[in-house]
């Protein structure tokens, strides 16, 4: 289990350095080098360009640069070595210090605002991921103890359709139902946009209440994937031998169902939501733009409209060493659910 | 052993041509790819549409007429600045599919280029592409994807290149594991025995067994790609205005869905519909290739 643990770490960091890599090149290669439009200004004199870029310490070869941008410098300075990447007077962040940058408008530093916000990310997602499994296993059972029947067809096809849904469209109808028409019907509805009410909001009703359709809108699409799943899981379990016996001594269809098939049919659901895992953090993004849910994504798409280039690159950096962590974490649950995978 | 009741067996026809005849008995698959020609064909003839069917360019705007249901002027009505809904829609849909298509043929590409190789010559090759592979699958993509966009100005074929540069590493892993489930194979060994040389071999041999695959890859990535493609353009950060596009046209009519709903529901509608026969596409093609669910 240990070697096993260690042979996926091994294979995390080569990961992690490319993905460091990537958004490094990419703004390096394209933004001008963290000073867009710093050519075009026609005060200045091509020497005190030069002077600036030196002072960013962009002049220096692009290996130290990059070395520099994910934090060695820490390394090497606990080391010794500290004169050997040049000077730490430039604006680079330092990703094993913790630091993924500040940002172009305000100059506030990414991590915390990205650690302020993923809690609310997270919040949503989670509860989209109990939803989304709450009914996805009725429903997938359903289809399968009645395989073939008109309600199981009308489920495969809802499923199919709902595969196909855009999110950002059914978010929009669900806030015309349930706030807009709701409330001109007079009934009761629900709020369409942010986390909490702005005057005398954060009580737990209130959070529910404004959790309520982003949480819906993300819990569809893994309502219509997983309950296919689970009604072919389902289907291959109920016709294993064990059930044949189960029901050959007599025992209650309900519990042969119930007790016994199930567990054994939901057991591979686990996969898939580890699949998720990695996702967890920015696979909301459509959804909180349209709801207002101040969370990572939301705070992605504001910058990136302000062409804050750093801030969008520190939060895909966070988010490329999360989605790598997850995997990690994943393949280490699947290793101590099935000891099989540990020799992989 | 009993003979066969007479009838009941008959020769085969070949892994293609039955693979088609299962295709073309299974009706939702068959009417998904007639939509898809559909739209297609309507968004290949959109300037034709617009010149002699609705008479409106797609940016022409009318701002004395906005916001007008369905008329006989305006068959889908007008948006808020007058525009003609229909024309837009038809334009919408070049820039969808024409994303669409393009993105696919791009990953597919690269995609199974990568896979080929990288499961062909299995050893170090494969070890460097795969983590390759792991590592862009390890970005988020929606991140990447603004990220690009507001480095690059996206016009549609950029735009097709920034997705299809996540894309092709899903296509490829996929493509690896049948190349590598293939080259053990009695006919590619047999091949190589022969003297077939490698070049022969991959494009000769592999790649045609390795079609169904990264067909069925194609037809539901379509389908993805077109939501991408529309959820980039509805924040904004896809094709720019003025050029129509579903997703631009939901945003827009983000604003003014309380007294305009159609609006919203008919840009909605169509990306649905394109995703949907996509994805019914992509189950019906991949059915017809199992040899398991073959209907003798």
């Amino acid at each position: 289990m240990a070697g096993y643990v260690v042979r996926r770490l091994l294979t995390a960091v080569p990961v992690l350095f490319g993905v460091t890599l990537i958004t490094f090149l990419l703004m390096h290669f394209t933004a001008g080098n963290y000073v867009p439009g710093l050519q075009l200004d026609p005060n200045l004199k091509p020497s005190d360009i030069a002077r600036i870029r030196a002072n960013l310490g962009l002049d220096r070869p692009l290996v130290v640069q990059y070395l520099d941008w994910i934090g060695i410098g820490a390394l090497f300075k606990a080391v010794g070595l500290a004169g050997v990447l040049g000077g730490s007077h430039n604006i680079d962040p330092g990703i094993l210090e913790g630091n993924f940058g500040r940002s172009l408008i305000d100059g506030s530093p990414v991590l915390a605002s990205v650690l302020g916000r993923l809690p609310n990310t997270l919040e949503l997602t989670a509860t989209a991921i109990v939803v989304g499994l709450a009914l996805a296993v009725p429903v997938g059972v359903v289809s399968a103890l009645r395989r073939g029947s008109r309600l199981d067809q009308f489920l495969t096809a809802a499923s199919v359709a709902g595969f196909a849904v855009p999110q950002f469209w059914l978010g929009l109808l669900l806030i015309l139902l349930f706030s807009v028409e709701f409330h001109a019907w007079g009934l009761p509805w629900l709020p369409s946009s942010g986390a909490v009410s702005p005057l005398g909001g954060g009580g737990v009703v209130d959070r529910l209440q404004h959790l309520a359709l982003p949480a819906t809108v993300l819990a569809f699409f893994y309502l219509s994937s997983w309950s296919r799943f689970v009604r072919s899981s389902m289907i291959e379990t109920l016709s294993q031998d064990y059930v044949r016996t189960a029901r050959a001594k007599g025992m209650s269809e309900r519990r042969t169902v119930y007790v016994h098939a199930l567990r054994n049919a939901v057991a591979p659901l686990v996969t898939l939501i580890g699949l998720e895992l990695p996702g967890l953090v920015s696979g909301a993004l459509v959804v909180e733009v349209v709801f207002g849910w101040p969370g990572i994504g939301l705070l992605a798409f504001q910058r990136a409209l302000q062409y804050d280039y750093t801030t969008v690159m520190g939060i895909t950096t966070f988010a490329a060493v999360l989605v790598v962590l997850g995997n990690l974490l994943a393949d280490v649950l699947y290793a101590v659910i099935d000891p099989r995978v540990r020799y992989s | 052993m009993a003979s066969l009741p007479a009838g009941s067996v008959r020769p085969g026809r070949g892994f293609w041509r039955e693979s088609w005849d299962e295709l073309r008995s299974n009706r939702a698959g068959m009417a998904s790819a007639a939509v898809l020609c559909l739209l297609v064909a309507i968004a290949l003839a959109a300037p034709a549409v617009s010149a002699v069917v609705t008479h409106y360019g797609p940016t022409q705007q009318d701002l004395g007429h906005a916001f007008e249901g369905p008329s006989r002027l305006h068959w889908l009505g007008t948006d808020e600045l007058g525009r003609d809904t229909l024309t837009r829609l038809v334009y919408g849909a070049r820039v969808s599919l024409g994303v669409g298509f393009l993105t696919v043929a791009i990953a597919l590409t690269v995609g199974a280029a990568v896979g080929l190789l990288s499961g062909y010559y299995v050893g170090l090759l494969d070890d460097v592409l795969m983590r390759v592979v792991d590592v862009v699958l390890s970005v988020p993509p929606v991140f990447l994807y603004i990220l690009m966009s507001i480095l690059f100005r996206p016009n549609a074929i950029t735009l097709a290149v920034i997705i299809a540069s996540i894309g092709w590493a899903g296509l490829a892993r996929l493509v690896r594991s049948e190349v590598l489930s293939l080259r053990s194979r009695d006919f590619i060994v047999a091949t190589r025995s022969l003297g077939a040389r490698d070049a022969r071999l991959i494009l000769r041999h592999v790649l045609p067994n390795a079609l169904p695959v990264m067909i069925v890859a194609a037809s539901l990535g379509l389908g993805q790609v077109v939501l991408i493609e529309a959820a980039l353009d509805f924040l904004g950060l896809g094709i720019q205005a003025p050029t129509p596009s579903w997703g631009d046209m939901l945003s827009n009519a983000q604003v003014y869905f309380v007294h305009s709903t159609w609006l919203v529901v008919l840009p909605g509608s169509l990306i649905f519909l394109t995703v949907l026969a996509a994805n019914v596409l992509g189950n019906a093609v991949r059915d017809a290739f199992d040899p398991r669910l073959r209907r003798f």
